[in-house]
């Protein structure tokens, strides 16, 4: 866990259980999320993933531990405050019928705007943000029925980039995407992380996605972590075996120099 | 939205002017005109005792009817949701019918009293049998159909054994009618609104989160369970109130929220006034159809609604099947 010493954790999970009903999904978990990177997390069907991915989100309280935001404890902030630190994309969002692409994004401004205030500069300059990098500025006025799984996609980030919180917790992020919008899409995390100095935190199914392009992973298998750290320390063929029983080579991607998985 | 506001005000004013002139004995414009200035003709007196109770009477439980199905439908995500699905329109029935059948001569208070006891009955029982995972709207939405059926259960009681005169009243009360209107009930009907109305009004915002259910709404930072909770109260007193006066009702709470939605679009900020109006426009055309089609038979305000919106309803169904 101290593979990363350089970066302060922007949230640290101490110790916490996460149980839905009597099933405990997840227990003593110990996971810092380091500051200003991109962290992948990654493992099998039912390792936790999405289930902590909430928990940091502030949707679900464990039961017990602590999940420390900037040293906060989470349940100690409201939740106001939290949406206007995290914002967050669970797996298949819903959106009510009838919504343009506009509408969708300005909902981001909730948690930034009191009960009487009115729409600012500010809100519709976030918006603007959103939009722009998101590549949806011009699709703004359609409605969402009306979109390709990928645009829809798209539109669900802008909001929470419009939301404008330093975290953005993203529940499998490319999964609708054809392979064209999976790169842009990662490439636009790293300019998040980069450029902007985002934490990132994304639940990814592509081990070799997660490699390349996520400067911190994740390895969870029924709610543990089985190694976490720069791609290099934590993508082997032992912990692939052991965590997805699928035996694999791992070899230097030729482009990007990280590691790649080969099924053998 | 400017323009639309005013087309639906001109309409509803309009609709309100016919109701005051059309009737048993209808007025000529010019009559109209006359007896809404002087109170000493009998002109007059059918223009301010009779006709103008009912008509304000109507419009106030339209706006009602109308602004409680929008809510619940945002609350609720789910466009079958009106407070007549979830039982709370039968809950507030049931009561009411008691003190019509029960209670001689009930003063006006007293059964508005009765009818958001009963709706608050009902949308507790709803909400205490949904359990704590009573964020399932379909789930709220069965028991409310069953506890509804037991509500309207009690009600046939109610009728099949109180005193024969009472329960003739009663029936046309309950069939939605807004004849026996008087201005003290537009009176107390208006105090009841006020508060849910403006409470409503100015929860636009949390009812364009809302809706998108309680993931997405708390991490947005809403407290998604408080204002629900909140919205259902305004709701109960709402339709508590609306039932109380006039009976059931039935598809303007319904009806209203999807013709505004079609009309302005998702936001509710515009939904809200435009669905009031809508509504008011319904339960006042309704009222007067039902005077002026079968005259001297009075047709209750609820059955017109119901074969108006009925057939509306196919519509917006169809409409939905079949792509926008």
């Amino acid at each position: 866990m101290a593979a990363d010493c350089e970066h302060k954790a922007k949230i640290s999970g101490k110790h916490i259980d996460l149980t839905y009903g009597k099933r405990r999904i997840v227990e003593t978990l110990d996971l810092d999320v380091p500051e200003g990177r991109f962290t992948a997390l990654i493992g099998p069907n039912g390792s936790g993933k999405s289930t902590i991915l909430r928990a940091y989100a502030g949707l679900m309280k464990p039961s017990s531990g602590s999940i420390l935001l900037d040293g906060r404890d989470l349940t100690d902030l409201s939740t106001g405050e939290v949406a206007r630190k995290v914002g967050v994309l669970l797996q298949g969002p819903v959106a009510p019928e009838g919504l343009t692409v506009g509408d969708l994004v300005q909902q981001g401004r909730y948690p930034h705007r009191s009960l009487f205030s009115r729409w600012s500069a500010a809100d519709q300059q976030a918006c603007d943000e959103a939009l722009t990098l998101t590549g949806t500025m011009d699709i703004s006025d359609r409605l969402l029925d009306s979109l390709s799984g990928g645009q829809r996609q798209r539109a669900w980030i802008a909001m929470t980039l419009a939301q404008q919180g330093e975290v953005l917790l993203l529940d499998e992020p490319t999964t609708y995407l054809d392979l064209e919008h999976q790169i842009e899409l990662m490439n636009l995390i790293k300019t998040l992380v980069d450029k902007h100095g985002k934490t990132v935190v994304a639940v990814l199914h592509d081990i070799n996605q997660a490699a390349r392009y996520a400067t911190h992973i994740v390895m969870l298998k029924d709610g543990n972590v089985i190694a976490a750290g720069r791609p290099d320390n934590v993508i082997s063929a032992k912990t692939v075996a052991d965590v997805f029983k699928v035996k694999t080579l791992v070899i230097r991607d030729p482009v990007a120099g990280t590691p790649l998985c080969v099924p053998l | 939205m400017i323009r639309l506001l005013i087309a639906l005000s001109l309409s509803l004013a309009l609709l309100v002017l016919a109701s005051l002139a059309f009737g048993d004995v209808s007025l000529t414009w010019m009559e109209l005109y006359h007896s809404l200035g002087s109170t000493d003709q009998q002109s007059s007196m059918i223009v301010h005792d009779l006709r103008l109770p009912r008509v304000l009477l109507a419009l106030l439980v339209g706006v009602a009817l109308a602004t409680a199905g929008t809510v619940t439908l945002a609350i609720m995500r789910n466009p079958l949701a009106e407070p007549g699905v979830l039982g709370i329109n039968s809950g507030a029935a049931v009561t009411v019918m008691a003190v019509i059948v029960l209670v001689r001569d009930p003063p006006v208070a007293l059964l508005q009293a009765a009818g958001f006891c009963g709706a608050a009955a009902m949308a507790l029982a709803v909400f205490t049998l949904a359990g704590r995972g009573g964020t399932s709207s379909l789930r709220i939405i069965l028991i409310g159909i069953g506890l509804s059926s037991l509500a309207t259960a009690g009600t046939t009681f109610l009728s099949a054994f109180g005193e024969i005169g009472n329960v003739q009243r009663a029936m046309i009360w309950l069939a939605g009618s807004v004849y026996d209107a008087s201005m003290v009930k537009v009176r107390l009907l208006a105090l009841w609104l006020i508060v849910p109305l403006t409470l409503a009004f100015s929860s636009a915002r949390e009812l364009d989160l809302i809706r998108f259910g309680d993931s997405t709404a708390k991490s947005l930072g809403q407290p998604a369970d408080r204002i629900r909770g909140l919205m259902i109260v305004l709701v109960t007193v709402l339709s508590g109130a609306a039932v109380a006066v006039s009976g059931l009702i039935g598809f303007v709470g319904l009806v209203a929220p999807h013709i505004a939605r079609r009309l302005v679009g998702a936001s509710h900020a515009r939904i809200l006034p435009v669905a009031a109006l809508v509504g008011a426009c319904l339960v006042v055309a309704a009222d007067l159809l039902g005077r002026i089609i079968l005259p001297p038979i009075q047709l209750p305000a609820g059955i017109v609604t119901g074969l108006v919106g009925a057939p509306f309803f196919a519509y917006l169904l169809w409409g939905r099947r079949h792509g926008r």
